[in-house]
């Protein structure tokens, strides 16, 4: 429901009608801001100090002589960069398990079904710390991640930079980026298996009758359908990727949650230094949701 | 072939199939066994990676932390508290998360503006921030203003977080039962309550109980992460263990199937239970 829904009048004649409960849940809100505010202020003495806080998104480079980029909106370019490499990774491999999961081999199945149920049913803290381990003691040496960072030309570092944030960064955002991925993917992996499943099976079979093979079965006639089904989804499942991102601040990757956590520490402005990351994150996933609303309803439309 | 007295044909024709496959395809106890096979590979190939960077494993130093026998007394070991305590914490939140739940729903769906505005409001802040942050939010800004101590932050922010979802399956459930059930009850003159009492919430409340019961296991799974602010529940333990005796591997797979145990046998108590429901249905 939208707020303009909730706005809207449910009785015939347009009027906006006064229920009782009304007055309750303004009563219970208004002590409850009433409580809070008393504690805030007579109990606890906290000295609000809001001033802090903008220093920390943008300060004066006294060096350079221009503004420059602080933490906090640093850790929201890191948080973005990495939901937006995740889900596209989580999507090729959500993809690939998808079709795993239903393809006609027993063995494929069983395998997109492990995988899916395995990260589905592991708490997702765990998970996060078991390939953690791996990641940096094994995968991370394996692909030179930081060798190709310190031999790299300054013009691949700046394609890194712009792509990945801060190079001296990059085999760190990388394990955060691969323990996102395959953590997203299993979720992706279902959207796929349902997208696929519900295109009709008499489209199966009228493209297996005029002699399509499987893979151009799945090519021409059954993905441009289920296209349709899966990317509404796969919208959503961004949104969760941005809010799942926060967990892999408790491994060190410094996007907007591990930041704040720092900041945090660092001025011991707790209240307005949590109040604004959660501001943060609310605006960027309340937005895109909006936004992707829209554009599901205009897609809809324009399909007829 | 001439089945054997006191068998049913059928079933052998059954395992026929399941051993050698269907006629002219292969059996799928071949699939299995190349799953085994591979997932043979990969514990293999884990082990090696372990140990090329010289992980020493030693998993005889593990079932002490489940239990020992100290002069002829059991003695339960960290494993065995912190699944408790992630019990605990799981089965508050879930008791507390149907109730705000069950607000949110009847709020939502009532004639209220106030009501209404508060419901999506919530439901809206707690969709879009990350549970990471509204558990930090709790435990930094929310537990020192209302003075709570720390089990009860955690047991709230995940009961607020999962609350949503519970309101979810309550309007969902709410609104499977058919508009006819309303106008029936309306034209034999039950107040609104009365309705919501004996008309639709018995209806209502056998499709709930699935989605409910896969609340909990969503709980359990999140659960893990009040680690964070220092509960003794299941990973927080595993982490301790870890500090004190740098078995990383070997604690975090075995937490990990713990919780693994935990959410798949429930799991499949939804899923019986909703195979119940469909087969009664219909």
């Amino acid at each position: 429901m939208s707020y303009a829904e909730i706005f809207q009048p449910r009785r015939q004649d347009g009027k906006i009608q006064v229920h009782w409960l009304d007055f309750v849940v303004i009563a219970a809100v208004a002590a409850a801001v009433w409580y809070v505010y008393i504690q805030v202020n007579t109990v606890l003495h906290y000295n609000w100090d809001w001033n802090t806080i903008p220093v920390y998104i943008f300060r004066w480079d006294v060096e350079e002589g221009r503004w420059v980029q602080n933490l906090i909106v640093q850790g929201f370019f890191i948080t973005i960069r990495l939901s937006i490499w995740s889900i596209v990774a989580a999507a090729i491999l959500g993809t690939i398990f998808g079709l795993f999961r239903v393809s006609p081999s027993l063995f494929l199945r069983l395998l997109g079904r492990a995988y899916v149920e395995f990260v589905r049913n592991m708490p997702p803290l765990v998970f996060i710390f078991i390939f953690y381990f791996f990641l940096s003691d094994q995968i991370m040496p394996l692909i030179g991640a930081d060798d190709f960072v310190h031999h790299a030309s300054p013009t691949a570092i700046s394609i890194v930079e712009v792509l990945f944030g801060q190079a001296n960064l990059f085999a760190n955002f990388l394990s955060g980026l691969m323990c996102l991925a395959l953590f997203e993917g299993a979720y992706v992996t279902e959207i796929v298996r349902a997208g696929i499943q519900s295109v009709p099976r008499g489209q199966w079979e009228a493209g297996t009758s005029i002699g399509l093979n499987r893979f151009q079965l799945l090519r021409y006639v059954v993905m441009p359908q289920a296209i349709q089904k899966i990317v509404p989804p796969l919208c959503n499942q961004f949104i969760q990727t941005i809010k799942d991102s926060s967990i892999v601040s408790l491994i060190s990757i410094q996007e907007l949650t591990f930041l704040s956590v720092e900041v945090a520490v660092s001025t011991t402005r707790v209240f307005e230094v949590w109040i604004t990351a959660a501001v943060i994150y609310f605006v960027i996933c309340w937005g895109l949701a909006r936004l992707f609303a829209k554009l599901e309803v205009r897609m809809a439309a324009s399909r007829g | 072939m001439v089945a054997p007295a006191g068998v049913n044909p059928a079933e052998i024709n059954l395992i026929r199939r399941i051993v050698l496959g269907r006629k002219g395809q292969k059996s799928p106890l071949i699939d299995i066994a190349q799953v085994i096979a591979l997932g043979a590979g990969m514990i293999w190939l884990t082990l090696q990676g372990a140990q090329s960077m010289g992980y020493n494993w030693q998993w005889y130093r593990v079932p002490k932390y489940f239990w020992r026998v100290v002069d002829g007394e059991l003695i339960w070991g960290e494993f065995v508290h912190g699944v408790l305590v992630t019990l605990e914490i799981a089965a508050w939140a879930v008791l507390i998360s149907i109730g705000v739940g069950l607000v949110t729903a009847l709020f939502k769906m009532s004639n209220s503006l106030a009501g209404r505005v508060l419901a999506v409001t919530y439901l809206e802040v707690i969709r879009n921030t990350p549970l990471l942050v509204q558990i930090y939010l709790m435990y930094f800004v929310i537990s020192p203003i209302i003075g709570i101590d720390r089990l009860w932050t955690g047991i709230i922010a995940l009961a607020l977080y999962e609350g949503s979802f519970a309101a979810e399956i309550i309007r969902a459930g709410i609104q499977s039962v058919e508009r006819g059930q309303w106008e029936a009850s309306a034209s034999i003159g039950l107040t609104q309550r009365d309705t919501y009492r004996y008309v639709v919430l018995p209806q209502a409340i056998p499709i709930m109980l699935p989605p409910l019961t896969g609340l909990f296991v969503n709980l359990i799974k999140h659960s893990s992460i009040v680690s964070v602010i220092a509960i003794f529940d299941l990973t927080t333990e595993g982490r301790n263990i870890i500090a004190d005796t740098f078995l990383s591997f070997e604690i975090w797979f075995t937490v990990a199937a713990i919780y693994l145990s935990m959410t798949i046998t429930l799991s499949s108590v939804v899923n019986y239970m909703e195979y119940r429901i469909r087969k009664r249905s219909w």
